[in-house]
């Protein structure tokens, strides 16, 4: 059995001056080229989980192995190297709105970059050229120069997308991609998530409202309730009282078309 | 704009899309105005040094003004051909050629001769509903600039518009740097002097916070820091209530959706509009010098008047527009119930306005207070006479102390109202 | 702590490490800041209400200016005092301000377990100790305790029948009666129905403007002009650099903090003095030879201090979602702010500033009254000289000048929206 690519022991965070735990003592393992459905409540820790593995959010205990190293005590300059590895993409989009697309793609690059070229705004023609294909990828070439607040949600969670392409990433964490959008754009952006697990290899972690979305896209399920772990397994192994005892008493599945 | 200026269309957007055209050319002819007129202030500066003001006397022979205005004219006219002029950018067009891909430098060239022929023969163009001469000659227009998916804009610093734009900042800051008789070697000499009057300043005495000053009178009265502080205070009250009070019934008339479309109704709102906006532009402290004339030098009436006056302006600007941004719905639905004009304002606008009539109100006291403070410089009583009575004696740590006494207020002030305005909001 | 049976060990209490011990304060302190802002409230309105009618009735009855007419200890402790029993017997200002109300936290608010609460107050709340306890001392042992009013399904009781409402009501009436009896006399009012006459060339002005100095002001509106764009120019220069370190949500911690407070403190000082008031430090500084040096000088600080708080609280506001996105791709500190919050700040940037450039337009005219150079100086001298013609003449171009710009920046403006 290979040694596993990701792998989570004991992740806490305490919020408020020790007042709200939102993840206790969390573990489990990932294998390279998993695609993870991390579902619960809305406050049952998925987000802060996702932002505890690239750091964004700064874990109070556990480890955090990645690949062989302890991204959870890792130096602010060796966590940068880190995170270009790791690609993320939210439910807001968090693009620049007054930015044109191609702009907002290319920021995705930033990490690889020293720190006076990108000040002064100097991608390569490589990147700009990748940018382009990445675009292309995601079906938006054609707006590449159009303004971000011009684009509907299911565009802009696209550009998100190609940014996170641009980095090349072995693992993308992906918080709630789709809740902001409606069932049938929902699909095609999951469908870019399964793309880039099935052909690029990518390890995806991503966290989902709802259940049939799960279903169809996961290969494995992880569930929160309460920042602990009460479900772990294949995602045809939930059933009706799993489901109860994830969602609570008073739940009911709904299908996404 | 529309796709053939000048061409077809209705007349009126024809006329439109000229005054546009006209408007653009007017602000290339002025900036080029603007650096002959500081080309020929640097040469006064540096060449003939010849009596030069600190406000800068400009000396031109009678004959000069032809030429300038004719070269100017000149420089704008070959700008807007030759490339991207600033006017064109700044109302966003760009000259486009009628075939083809791009502009050969010929047309340009043809352009820039044959607009002195068009615009002699301008009221022909015009009246025909044409595209100007000289642009159909040369095969060109000016087109609205669209943005190019596959072509992003260059840096607009590399650009002719760009770098004009530059050019004149740069110049502005040279000129004026003469002009206003920039010198930090002076700031720098007289810092000890400086330093004497900060170092009082920062040791303040407070002997007469509480007890009046034996030396210092107003009408005969004694006044401590704090009674003239209190005065202050109650000045910018005493006018924001009454302003406030004036501005509520006076924004209604100076609000287009409440006045109608009556031809009174048009006449009252431009009365009060132009009242608002006209009293508004006369600053307090302007408003306290006529006061001090009328009532009295130094009487704190005077003060109070004039805070009066600028807050009913300023206000009464607010609020109706406020007035003019209620949503329509409940005005429809009282409209829709039979109501009259003076019940739609009670039911249904003043219910809708009164949360930010509030916060502007604060807002307005905020700033009263410190206007408050300073307007006794021209007689409108208050703290400041105190302030600039020490000032003219040089006692500087009174200053200091009158000063600090105002920061605390006016500080407190912006506090209180700030903290108000966001329970309102 | 492995090798022991279960329950054998404690867990190691909350307090012993730096971060628990940080909470335990922190906790603490927030309890007794709620109690002490509310105490604070409403010894702050019953002294304000105590000084206001003494001042009424010293000016009215008595002709003199006082303020408290007992000794300075009869004032403080009637004060304090009455702000505790008003607190523990009903429901003060204070707490309705900050909505909360004295709730029992078992059992019935009797009169009894009040007239505790008012003892133990000055026990245990105004000393400080209580606190020291979670909940605090006269909270446990009197069993009522300040918490967030409950919303409740009865109408409220009409404001003049709640003793915070006639509170705040005696309280304006006080303040306004007193300001207007002190601010309006009737020897001012008198003069202005019978002076009016005086300012009549004024109005003549409006009429008959004196053409003959037409050109000289328009060269003092030039000098105005350049002023405001020159100090605006600078002050941008300055006050962008600095907002970035006035702004709350990008200085944090114990480097970062002070430096916010500190700017942040400074700019509100130099924001708080008028521009008239720095001109004239500014002239003693530069002498009165050069007014208009002296003048863009006081623009420039006010503008900075004006403009600061604008774009520090623009910065605040912004959108934190690109921040993130671009913290992880793995970018260093200089890339997220060149590429997550300069392109959310420009355009709000350029509008504060051709809103300040506004402002210090009217500001330069101000500025001149105290020889601040331009056309206020020329203005202030033909008010002085008894010259109201030319003054009024004057006024009538300061008006265009302040219009015309105003509604240039305002259509600028509105572009850039």
């Amino acid at each position: 059995m290979p040694t596993p690519y990701l792998v989570i022991d004991g992740l806490t965070k305490v919020y408020e001056r020790g007042q709200v735990h939102a993840l206790r003592g969390l573990s489990f393992s990932i294998e390279k080229g998993e695609f993870l459905v991390v579902i619960g409540l809305s406050g049952s820790g998925k987000s802060t989980l996702l932002r505890c593995i690239n750091r964004l959010i700064e874990p109070t205990e556990g480890k955090i192995w990645l690949d062989g190293t302890d991204v959870a005590r890792l130096s602010a300059k060796r966590m940068r190297r880190v995170r270009r590895r790791i690609g993320m993409i939210f439910q807001q989009f968090n693009l620049v709105d007054r930015a044109t697309t191609v702009r907002n793609v290319l920021t995705g690059r930033l990490g690889y970059m020293p720190g006076w070229r990108s000040l002064l705004g100097l991608f390569s023609s490589q990147d700009k050229r990748t940018a382009l294909a990445n675009l292309e990828r995601v079906g938006l070439r054609d707006k590449a120069y159009a303004r971000v607040d011009e684009l509907s949600g299911g565009q802009r969670q696209r550009v998100g997308i190609a940014r996170a392409l641009m980095q090349k990433p072995e693992i993308l964490l992906a918080d709630e991609p789709v809740s902001a959008l409606d069932p049938a754009t929902s699909h095609s952006i999951m469908q870019y998530l399964e793309q880039m697990n099935r052909q690029d290899g990518v390890t995806v972690i991503a966290s989902l409202h709802f259940l049939s979305l799960a279903r169809r896209y996961g290969t494995r399920i992880i569930a929160l309730k309460d920042g602990q772990l009460v479900f772990d397994g294949p995602p045809k192994t939930i059933d009706n009282a799993k489901f109860k005892e994830i969602y609570g008493e008073d739940a009911e599945e709904v299908e996404v078309r | 704009m529309s796709p053939t200026p000048g061409g077809a269309g209705a007349p009126r957007d024809r006329l439109k899309v000229l005054c546009r055209r006209a408007f653009s050319f007017l602000l290339d002819w002025m900036a080029w105005g603007y650096v002959a007129y500081c080309a020929m202030y640097l040469l006064n500066y540096y060449w003939y040094t010849v009596h030069v003001d600190w406000w800068g006397t400009l000396t031109l022979p009678s004959w000069g003004w032809p030429v300038v205005i004719l070269v100017t004219l000149e420089l704008a006219v070959w700008c807007r051909s030759l490339g991207r002029s600033l006017g064109q950018r700044a109302i966003g067009v760009a000259l486009r050629p009628v075939a083809g891909e791009r502009i050969r430098l010929g047309q340009r060239v043809l352009r820039g001769f044959l607009w002195h022929l068009s615009v002699l023969l301008a009221p022909v163009w015009i009246a025909r509903g044409e595209e100007p001469l000289h642009d159909r000659l040369a095969r060109v227009g000016l087109r609205t600039e669209t943005p190019d998916p596959e072509r992003p804009g260059r840096r607009a610093i590399l650009t002719q518009w760009g770098f004009f734009a530059l050019f004149l900042g740069a110049l502005t800051m040279c000129v004026g740097w003469l002009i206003i008789g920039i010198n930090l070697q002076v700031l720098i000499r007289r810092a000890p002097q400086a330093g004497r009057i900060w170092g009082e300043m920062l040791r303040p005495d407070f002997r007469y916070f509480t007890a009046p000053d034996p030396v210092f009178h107003l009408r005969a009265l004694s006044y401590s820091i704090l009674d003239l502080t209190v005065v202050t205070v109650f000045m910018a009250l005493v006018a924001t209530v009454l302003g406030g009070v004036m501005a509520f019934p006076l924004s209604f008339l100076g609000a287009r959706n409440v006045m109608g479309f009556s031809p009174a109704g048009w006449a009252t709102y431009g009365v009060i509009r132009g009242f608002f906006n006209v009293f508004r532009s006369i600053e307090t402290i302007i408003w306290a010098s006529i006061f001090a004339i009328w009532v009295g030098y130094g009487t704190v009436l005077a003060g109070i008047l004039a805070l009066t006056i600028h807050t009913i302006a300023a206000l009464g600007k607010l609020y109706s527009e406020q007035v003019e941004g209620v949503s329509p719905g409940p005005l429809e639905a009282v409209w829709a119930a039979g109501g009259s004009r003076i019940q739609v304002v009670r039911h249904a606008v003043i219910p809708q306005v009164l949360p930010s009539f509030w916060a502007f109100t604060l807002y307005r006291w905020d700033i009263n207070v410190r206007m408050a403070t300073v307007i006794a410089l021209v007689g409108g009583g208050g703290i400041g006479d105190m302030l600039f009575y020490y000032k003219n004696q040089g006692d500087w740590s009174k200053v200091g102390a009158v000063v600090m006494v105002i920061v605390a207020v006016v500080w407190a002030m912006d506090y209180i109202s700030g903290r108000l305005r966001e329970r309102i909001a | 702590m492995t090798g022991y049976p279960e329950g054998y060990t404690s867990p190691r209490p909350e307090w012993t490490t730096g971060r628990g011990l940080y909470n335990a304060l922190a906790r603490r302190a927030d309890v007794a800041a709620k109690y002490f802002a509310v105490f604070l409230l409403d010894a702050g309105g019953l002294a304000a209400l105590w000084l206001l009618v003494t001042y009424a009735y010293a000016w009215y009855v008595l002709g003199i200016t006082a303020y408290i007419l007992v000794p300075w200890w009869v004032f403080a402790l009637g004060v304090v005092e009455g702000a505790i029993l008003w607190e523990s017997l009903g429901r003060s200002w204070g707490q309705k301000a900050l909505g909360r109300e004295l709730t029992p936290v078992s059992g019935e608010a009797t009169p009894i377990r009040r007239l505790l609460y008012f003892v133990l107050w000055h026990l245990f709340g105004l000393t400080g100790i209580g606190f020291v306890f979670v909940p605090p001392l006269h909270e446990r042992w009197s069993g009522l305790g300040l918490r967030r009013e409950r919303p409740s399904a009865q109408a409220p009781v009409p404001w003049y029948r709640t003793s915070a409402g006639l509170f705040v009501a005696v309280l304006l009436v006080v303040t306004m009666v007193s300001a207007l009896g002190v601010t309006l006399t009737w020897e001012s009012l008198r003069r202005l129905f019978t002076q009016a006459g005086q300012t009549a060339e004024f109005w003549r002005a409006l009429v008959r403007p004196d053409t003959t100095i037409l050109l000289d002001a328009m060269r003092d509106m030039i000098v105005t002009v350049f002023m405001a764009v020159l100090a605006t120019l600078f002050a941008v220069a300055v006050s962008v650099p600095l907002s970035f370190l006035a702004a709350r949500n990008l200085m944090r911690g114990p480097i970062g903090r002070p430096i916010y407070t500190l700017i942040r403190g400074a700019m509100s000082i130099a924001r708080s003095i008028e521009p008239i008031v720095w001109a004239i430090i500014f002239l003693v500084w530069v002498t009165a030879l050069r007014s208009p040096f002296a003048g863009i000088l006081a623009l420039w600080v006010h503008s900075i201090a004006d403009l600061v708080k604008l774009y520090a609280e623009r910065l605040e506001a912004i959108d934190q979602g690109p921040i993130e996105a671009i913290t992880a791709t793995g970018a260093g500190r200089l890339s997220v702010l060149r590429y997550a919050i300069v392109p959310q700040i420009v355009n709000p940037y350029i509008s504060f500033t051709l809103y300040r450039w506004d402002i210090n337009i009217r500001m330069a005219t101000v500025v001149g009254l105290v020889g601040g150079g331009g056309i206020g100086q020329r203005l202030i001298n033909y008010i002085w000289g008894v010259q109201y013609r030319q003054a009024g003449t004057v006024m009538i171009l300061i008006v265009i000048l302040v219009w015309a710009i105003d509604y240039l920046s305002a259509r600028l403006r509105a572009k850039l929206a």
